[in-house]
Formats: structure tokens, C-alpha cells, sequence
């Protein structure tokens, strides 16, 4: 009965074929071909909570009287926005918890997309024939990074709208364009009419989230079409991917990967506070309070507007800040850029043009290892830089010498880093045995006293180890039984 | 190697632990109880903890309260006497014997017995190290000596600077210090009132532990860096509120949603969320992959 609806179904879609190709679908099952899965998982964890939160939040700058849980608040003329976000966190019933979720969510969605992608970069994954795959991803990084801004302004509190407030300057600093951006954007001057929360909702919950919902479509697509990269290893060429089958094995272990973020995010939810708006206060145009940062993943950006000196361009007719334009417009341009064109500019650099299936351990790429500690090193230190006020407060130094520091610091310490890793990875490369797995001595203890170390004969179960039998489908081929390396193992032909 | 097998425990475990976060998370407790525990609703207003340290135990007579926010703290002659020992033993050596000032400290005559016992009570005074600014302290005096002290300069010149307010809370609008709050204060001690570095070498130092008096008379004096503020910027009611707001809400944050991880927002946030919320998942990965 199920059998044949489920052909007749077939019959008309001819989908069998397709997602057959997706059963058999090959995962390598290298630890670190999961951190993708981390950033995929949050992700839904992301719509989910966002869904729940869109149910009680109310994208209104309307000025309301605030009636509700929070009493020091009690009273007094609030934005409907941050009415309802504040209501959230204190009168609908997990509505804290989900808020908090929905935060840390974004918190590891992105910084999981960053490790990911370091692991892409280090391995060589990118290169040809993935290069459209790591400009989806780099596009999906950004997309990720602009509704997260989007998301933090949305609760209209004191330390967000100071963002929306640089975010507004910033795009004023562009030359020519930026006051007709700015005018466009937030429907005249700034602060607006209380056109941009609106604005920003409908960005945030549909238009951005659609977005990278269709390059996620697109990234896991090609992923299947071009098929996984893996290590070297024994049984492991450019023309075979070795791994678990994605039905069953791989389905049981993401799907419960899929849990245990879930679980990681609302344990933090639930224990850790992240963004008390209901301290902040709400936002008004002519207050601020110091230390405001944004969410670390925009950190950098405001770091590298902190360390700027003011530096103007007065000429023409025109003044162009370039304290602002230099940091938070052109300096994340360049990144991006270099981000979007890395594959090619390697690809020019080396003249490598072949395909690679297989991973560069990256050692064996000291100068792309290099390249890519320096870049993680500028962002760390940039980041560092966001942070200025709060490091001087903490360590009791004046503000001045931590500010000087970073002047200093950002461009140096990445370059020190890069000629240390490249170093480093060298050493490595030259050292006898490295990487290869040590085998276990035995040690022997002669009549006399004497001891002698022998190298023990290989057992089942040291090296690579030993899988268990796992039942294939009837409706998946066997492998042919010279293919397989082990039990369970699965190999196909590119 | 596939570890299908944790797989299944784990995903158990994970749902386990959802379910029960949701049934014991701090937002789900609270959401049922409407009196958070700082700050109990009173009929028309507010009722807060009762400073202790704004009734001095000892016997300077106050002048009767009108109101509140206007009643000073009168100090008997008898004090001075006592004080100028305790001045002379602590505080000579720098201001100079009838706190006129030396090149090493201030001159102190007319700036009023409240100034000094700002910088007496939260153990500014006497300075330990000459660092920028001075830093708070466990105060070296007790109640009585710090308005001794306080009596004895007041008393090189009488009826001039600030004197010893007497600060009652009980009728302050916590709604109106709040925004009062935001709008003067935040700047410098950011709006947790954790504090923050500011520009010169200077710090904002957290409002955590000073005392009602304390903050009025802060307000009132500007020690250091911070702008004075006279009657015609805030009035005595409008500092109340602003007190009341630092002592009962600054204090006592409605803290909900798990450890407040500081009050420094979204660096310490972004930390916590690298190192335990992507740190815990790579491990993961480290545990259901391989590892060659
Ligand atoms: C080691 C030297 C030293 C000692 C001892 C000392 N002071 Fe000071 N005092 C200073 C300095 C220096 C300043 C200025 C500090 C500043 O502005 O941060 C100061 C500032 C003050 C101020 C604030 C002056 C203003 O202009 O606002 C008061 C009040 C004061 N001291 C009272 C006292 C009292 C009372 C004592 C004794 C209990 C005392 N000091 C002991 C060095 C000292
Ligand atoms: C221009 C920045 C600035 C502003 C605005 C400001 N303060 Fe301050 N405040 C400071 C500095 C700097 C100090 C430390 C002074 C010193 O120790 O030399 C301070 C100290 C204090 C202290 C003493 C804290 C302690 O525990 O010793 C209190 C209380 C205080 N401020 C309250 C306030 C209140 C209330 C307002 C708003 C009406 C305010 N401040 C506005 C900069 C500021
Ligand atoms: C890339 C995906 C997303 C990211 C990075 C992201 C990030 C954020 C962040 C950081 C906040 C601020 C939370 C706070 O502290 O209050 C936020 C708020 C919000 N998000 Fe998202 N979000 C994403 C997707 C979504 C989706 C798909 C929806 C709806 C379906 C959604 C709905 C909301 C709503 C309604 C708020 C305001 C809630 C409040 O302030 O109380 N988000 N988002």
C-alpha cells in the first residue's frame, strides 16, 4: 500500500533518483567537517526562536505609556518596540528565555560560520572546483553579520540605537552617495520618523533570512553535486570520497548534533544574560551611556573606528570624514574583498589550476597558513581595539596608552604573526615522524636488569580504528566488497 | 571510526536538558510572580531598603526635615575639638595644619563638611599612593571620627561649601531618577553603573557601593573629574531621585535571564559565547568524529 502510493508519487516526480544521490551521499568523517553543521543547526535554531519572539514583538517607534513587569519603567513614555521587547523579557512566559536564545544563537551561528570557514581556508577546501562555494559562504558570513546588526536595533533600547546612530554616520561619511543613502534609508534625517524600525524588521525576519535560506540551499547543493574533500589518508585519492553514508549512519549522528546545539544554545539561555535592554533604558537621540559596544561579531568593525585618529578631508567643497570612511567603510571593504577573491588571488599565486579533492594538511601550505593566522590575528586584535575603554577600566590603565597600544599593535602583531607561523609551519614540515602515528613499544626487562624497547606488532583497534556493521538498505547498492576499506565504510567514484 | 552508537544518548540527554531548562529556566520561575524582589511596590510610590549609613548613631542634631532633600546634617561644636587631633595625626601632613593646602594637596577651607566627608567615607582620604586619582577604599575612620574631621574643617570656615546632607528616599520617584540617570550620569558611569575609563587617565569608578549620602554628595561637590552639580542643574528632589535610582535599582539590578556576566555587555558576552557556546560544540564534533 505504502509501496505503491509512494509510486505513483515517484512515477510523477521522479524523485527517487535524486534523493537517492542524497542518501548515498558520502560524509568524511573528520571532526572537523562538522563546524559546519554547528553554524546549520543554529541557524534553524535561529528561525525557530526568531518565530516565537516575532509573535510578541511589535516593530512600532509609537510612543506608548510602559504598563508592565519591569516597575522602574512604570509610568513612563516608551517606543511600542521597546515596550514589547522589555514585555518580552518580563511578561510572556519563556519569552526571556527565547529572547536569550535568539541572541546567543546569533552569537555562535557566527562565530561557528568563522570556524568553519578557517577550516576551509587552512585546508585548501576553496580551491578549484569549490570556488563558487566559498563565495556563497563568505556572502552568507556578511548576510549573517548584517541582520545581526539588524536584530540588536530592533529592541530600540539605549545601546542599540547608539548603533543605529554610528551605522547612520557611517553611511553619511560615503562620498557623494553616503547623505542620499542615509536620507533613503532612514526616510530622512536622522533619527528618522520612526520609519527605520519597521524597516529593519521587515529586513531582519523575511527579506535577509530568505536570503541566506536560498545561498544555504545552494551551498549544501553544491556540496552534494561536487561531493566532499577529504584528508589524505590510506584508500583516500582525488577520485574516491571515503566516509559514512549519509542514511543511516551520518543522519543519526547530525541529527542528534542537531540536539546538542539546541541543547548548548538554551543552556546558555538559560543561565547566562546576554543584552539586559530592560538596564539600558530606552534609547533617545541625545543620550549615551559609555561603554557601548556591539556584538562581537561587528566588534571589529568598531574597533577599527576607535583606533582611527581623526583625520578629515576638507576640499571642493565637500568634507569626507576619513576618521570614519577609512575604518568602517573602506578597511571592511578591503577584507571582504580579499575574503570573496582569496581562491583566485592563490590561484594566480601559485598557478595551481588543477582540481583538488583532496586537503592540504596546512603546514604544507606554510605561506596560505601564514596568510590566514595574520588575517585571524588583525580580527582579533581589531576586536581587542572595540574594547579599549573596558580594557583600561579592568587593567586600571589610562585610555590613552590602550588606545596607542592598539595604533600600534593592529598592523604589527599580524605581520609578526605571519612570519612566525610561516616559520613554525617550516619547522614542522622538516621534523622527522611528525604527523605520522607513533607506534606503541613494548618494553622488556632481561634476566640481567637491562631494558629494551621493541615496537609493538600492530593489533586491531591501534591506528585506524575498527567499525562496526551497519546494515545498508536494501535500496542502496552494496559495495563491492575490493572497495571497501572496512566494515560500514563506503566509497564512491566521483 | 563512527560513533553512531552516542548518537542516540545523546540526543536523549540533549532533549532532557531542553525540556527541563524550559521548565526551570529563571525567566519561566518569574514569570508567574509580579514583585521582583528588589524593589516592593508601595501603595502610590516605592518603599526601599532604609540607608543606614544617612542617620548618624551619634549626637549631631539635624534640623528639622521639611520635606525631604533640603534637611542638613548640623555639626556640634564639640566635634572640632576631636577632630582637628584626628586631622592633625591623618590629614596634616598634606593639607597642612589648618587645612590650607600645602604644594603636595588642596586647600580644603570652604569646601564644607560635606566634601569631606565624601572623600573620608569612601576611603579616598587619606590618599595611600599618589596614583591619577584616588581610589576607594575600606574606609579608615568610623562615623562619629569622619564628622569630627569633617567638623573640624568646616569649622576654618564656617557656613561656606557644601554641609552633610540627610537623605531620605522613602518618597524619591524611581522613574524620574531613572531618566535623570541616563541623561547626566550615564556618560561616565555607563548605564549598568559599572563604571568605565575615560579619557585623560581619569576613570568613572561603579556605583555599586556608595551610599545615598555618598551619591548626593557627589553630585553636589563633583569630586575629581566629575562636573559639579548645583541646585540650578538638578534640584534637591531631582538628586533624591537620581539616588534613589542608583541605590535601588543600579544596586539591585532586576538581574533576571542568569548570570549577569559583569555588566560589561557585548565583549564579555561575545567571550562566553565563543568560548562555551561554539567552544562546547567543537568539542562535540571532536567527540562524534574522527580525530586522525
Ligand atoms: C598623602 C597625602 C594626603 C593625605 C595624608 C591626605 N590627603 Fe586629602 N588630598 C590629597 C591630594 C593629593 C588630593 C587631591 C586628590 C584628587 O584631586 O584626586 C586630596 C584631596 C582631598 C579632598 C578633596 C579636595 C577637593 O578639592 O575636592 C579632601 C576633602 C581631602 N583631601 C581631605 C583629606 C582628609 C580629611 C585627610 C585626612 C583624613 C586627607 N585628605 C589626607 C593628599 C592627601
Ligand atoms: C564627566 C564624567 C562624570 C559624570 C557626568 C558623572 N560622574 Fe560621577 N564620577 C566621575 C569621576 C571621574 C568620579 C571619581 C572621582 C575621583 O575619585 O576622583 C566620579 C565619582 C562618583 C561617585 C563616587 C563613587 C564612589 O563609590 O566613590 C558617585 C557616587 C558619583 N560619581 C555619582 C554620579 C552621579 C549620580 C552622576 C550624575 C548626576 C555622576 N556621577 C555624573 C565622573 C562623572
Ligand atoms: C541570520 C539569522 C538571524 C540573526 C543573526 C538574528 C539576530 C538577532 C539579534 C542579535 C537580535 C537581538 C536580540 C535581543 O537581544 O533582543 C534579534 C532580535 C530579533 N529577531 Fe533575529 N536573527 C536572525 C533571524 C531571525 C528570524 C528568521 C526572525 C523571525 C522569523 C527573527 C526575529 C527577531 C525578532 C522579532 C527580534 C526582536 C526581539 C526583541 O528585541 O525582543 N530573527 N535577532
Amino acid at each position: 500500500m505504502i509501496d505503491s502510493s509512494l509510486r505513483w508519487v515517484d512515477d510523477r516526480l521522479g524523485i527517487a533518483k535524486g534523493g537517492r544521490t542524497f542518501l548515498d551521499k558520502i560524509f568524511p568523517d573528520h571532526w572537523s567537517f562538522m563546524l559546519g553543521e554547528i553554524a546549520l543547526y543554529s541557524f534553524v535554531v535561529l528561525l525557530g526562536t526568531g518565530v516565537f519572539l516575532s509573535l510578541y514583538y511589535i516593530p512600532s517607534a509609537h510612543e506608548i505609556v510602559y504598563h508592565g513587569g519591569y516597575l522602574p519603567l512604570q509610568g513612563q513614555k516608551v517606543s511600542e518596540a521597546y515596550a514589547s521587547s522589555v514585555g518580552l523579557s518580563f511578561d510572556v512566559k519563556s519569552g526571556l528565555l527565547m529572547r536569550q536564545a535568539h541572541h546567543w544563537s546569533a552569537d555562535i551561528f557566527l562565530g561557528s560560520i568563522a570556524v568553519h570557514m578557517a577550516r576551509v581556508f587552512f585546508t585548501g577546501a576553496f580551491r578549484k572546483p569549490r570556488e563558487f562555494n566559498w563565495i556563497v559562504g563568505v556572502t552568507m558570513l556578511l548576510l549573517g553579520i548584517v541582520n545581526g546588526f539588524l536584530g540588536y536595533s530592533l529592541p530600540d533600547d539605549l545601546v542599540s540605537g547608539t548603533g543605529i546612530r554610528i551605522a547612520y554616520s557611517i553611511l553619511e561619511s560615503i562620498p557623494l552617495a553616503g547623505s542620499y543613502l542615509g536620507t533613503f534609508l532612514f526616510g530622512g534625517n536622522y533619527p528618522g520618523n520612526g520609519i527605520i524600525i519597521p524597516r529593519f524588521y521587515l529586513l531582519h525576519i523575511l527579506i535577509v533570512p530568505a536570503l541566506i535560506v536560498g545561498l544555504l540551499a545552494a551551498h549544501l547543493g553544491l556540496l552534494v553535486k561536487q561531493k566532499h574533500t577529504q584528508f589524505k589518508g590510506r584508500g583516500k585519492t582525488e577520485h574516491n570520497v571515503v566516509g559514512s553514508p549519509m542514511f543511516p549512519t551520518f543522519m543519526a549522528k547530525t541529527t542528534g548534533f542537531l540536539f546538542v546545539t539546541t541543547a548548548v544554545t538554551f543552556i546558555l539561555a538559560g543561565f547566562a544574560q546576554i543584552n539586559p535592554i530592560w538596564q539600558f533604558g530606552q534609547y533617545e537621540p541625545f543620550q549615551i551611556s559609555y561603554a557601548v559596544q556591539p556584538d562581537w561579531y561587528m566588534g571589529w568593525l568598531d574597533g577599527a573606528l576607535r583606533i582611527m585618529p581623526s583625520w578629515e578631508f576638507v576640499g571642493w567643497g565637500h568634507t569626507i570624514p576619513l576618521e570614519v570612511l577609512l575604518p568602517a567603510v573602506i578597511f571592511p571593504g578591503i577584507i571582504f574583498n580579499v575574503f570573496f577573491a582569496w581562491p583566485f588571488i592563490e590561484a594566480r599565486h601559485t598557478n595551481d589550476l588543477a582540481y583538488h579533492n583532496l586537503l592540504d594538511r596546512p603546514r604544507d601550505r606554510p605561506k596560505r597558513t601564514g596568510a590566514g593566522a595574520m588575517m585571524l590575528m588583525l580580527m582579533f586584535m581589531v576586536f581587542g581595539a572595540s574594547s579599549t575603554d573596558v580594557l583600561a577600566n579592568f587593567f586600571q590603565v589610562p585610555l590613552n596608552s590602550v588606545l596607542w597600544f592598539f595604533r600600534i599593535a593592529v598592523p604589527l602583531i599580524p605581520v609578526i604573526t605571519y612570519f612566525v607561523t610561516v616559520k613554525i609551519c617550516e619547522e614542522m614540515r622538516g621534523a622527522e615522524g611528525i604527523g605520522k602515528r607513533k607506534p606503541p613499544n613494548v618494553v622488556h626487562r632481561s634476566a640481567s636488569g637491562e631494558f629494551s624497547t621493541v615496537p609493538a606488532e600492530a593489533r586491531p583497534g591501534d591506528g585506524h580504528e575498527e567499525l562496526e556493521a551497519v546494515p545498508v538498505p536494501a535500496f542502496i547498492d552494496m559495495v563491492p566488497a575490493d572497495l571497501a576499506t572496512g566494515p560500514g565504510i563506503r566509497r564512491v567514484m566521483r | 571510526m563512527i560513533r553512531g552508537r552516542y548518537a542516540i544518548p545523546a540526543a536523549l540527554l540533549a532533549t532532557v536538558g531542553i525540556f527541563g531548562l524550559m521548565a526551570f529556566s529563571p525567566s519561566a520561575a518569574q514569570a508567574d510572580s509580579t514583585t521582583p524582589t528588589t524593589v516592593a511596590s508601595a501603595a502610590g510610590g516605592y518603599a526601599y531598603p532604609t540607608p543606614t549609613s544617612t542617620t548618624p548613631t551619634t549626637s549631631p542634631t539635624s534640623s528639622a526635615p521639611s520635606g525631604y532633600g533640603t534637611a542638613d546634617i548640623t555639626l556640634p561644636d564639640s566635634f572640632i575639638a576631636p577632630g582637628q587631633a584626628l586631622f592633625d595625626a591623618s590629614c596634616a601632613s598634606c593639607h597642612g595644619a589648618d587645612a590650607a593646602g600645602t604644594s603636595r594637596a588642596p586647600n580644603l577651607q570652604g569646601l564644607g563638611a560635606g566634601t569631606v566627608d565624601f572623600w573620608v567615607s569612601t576611603g579616598r582620604m587619606p590618599l595611600a599612593i599618589s596614583s591619577i586619582q584616588a581610589t576607594v577604599k575600606p574606609p579608615r575612620f568610623d562615623r562619629l571620627q569622619t564628622l569630627q574631621i569633617a567638623a573640624f574643617v568646616q569649622s576654618k570656615a564656617p557656613g561656606t561649601g557644601m554641609p552633610i546632607p540627610i537623605v531620605n528616599l522613602s518618597a524619591a520617584n524611581l522613574e524620574v531618577g531613572g531618566s535623570l540617570f541616563t541623561l547626566n550620569c550615564a556618560a561616565c558611569h555607563t548605564i549598568t553603573g559599572a563604571g568605565d575609563a575615560l579619557a585623560g587617565g581619569a576613570f568613572a569608578p561603579s556605583l555599586h557601593l556608595a551610599t545615598p549620602t555618598q551619591i548626593i554628595e557627589a553630585i553636589r561637590s563633583g569630586p575629581g573629574d566629575m562636573p559639579r552639580f548645583s541646585e540650578g542643574n538638578l534640584t534637591p528632589t531631582e538628586a533624591h531621585d537620581i539616588a534613589a535610582y542608583v541605590h535601588g535599582v543600579i544596586q539591585h539590578p532586576e538581574d533576571r535571564g542568569g548570570f549577569g556576566l559583569g555588566g560589561i555587555g557585548p565583549v564579555g558576552e561575545g567571550f562566553v559565547g565563543l568560548l562555551v557556546g561554539v567552544g562546547l560544540l567543537m568539542l562535540v564534533c571532536f567527540w562524534i568524529g574522527e580525530r586522525t
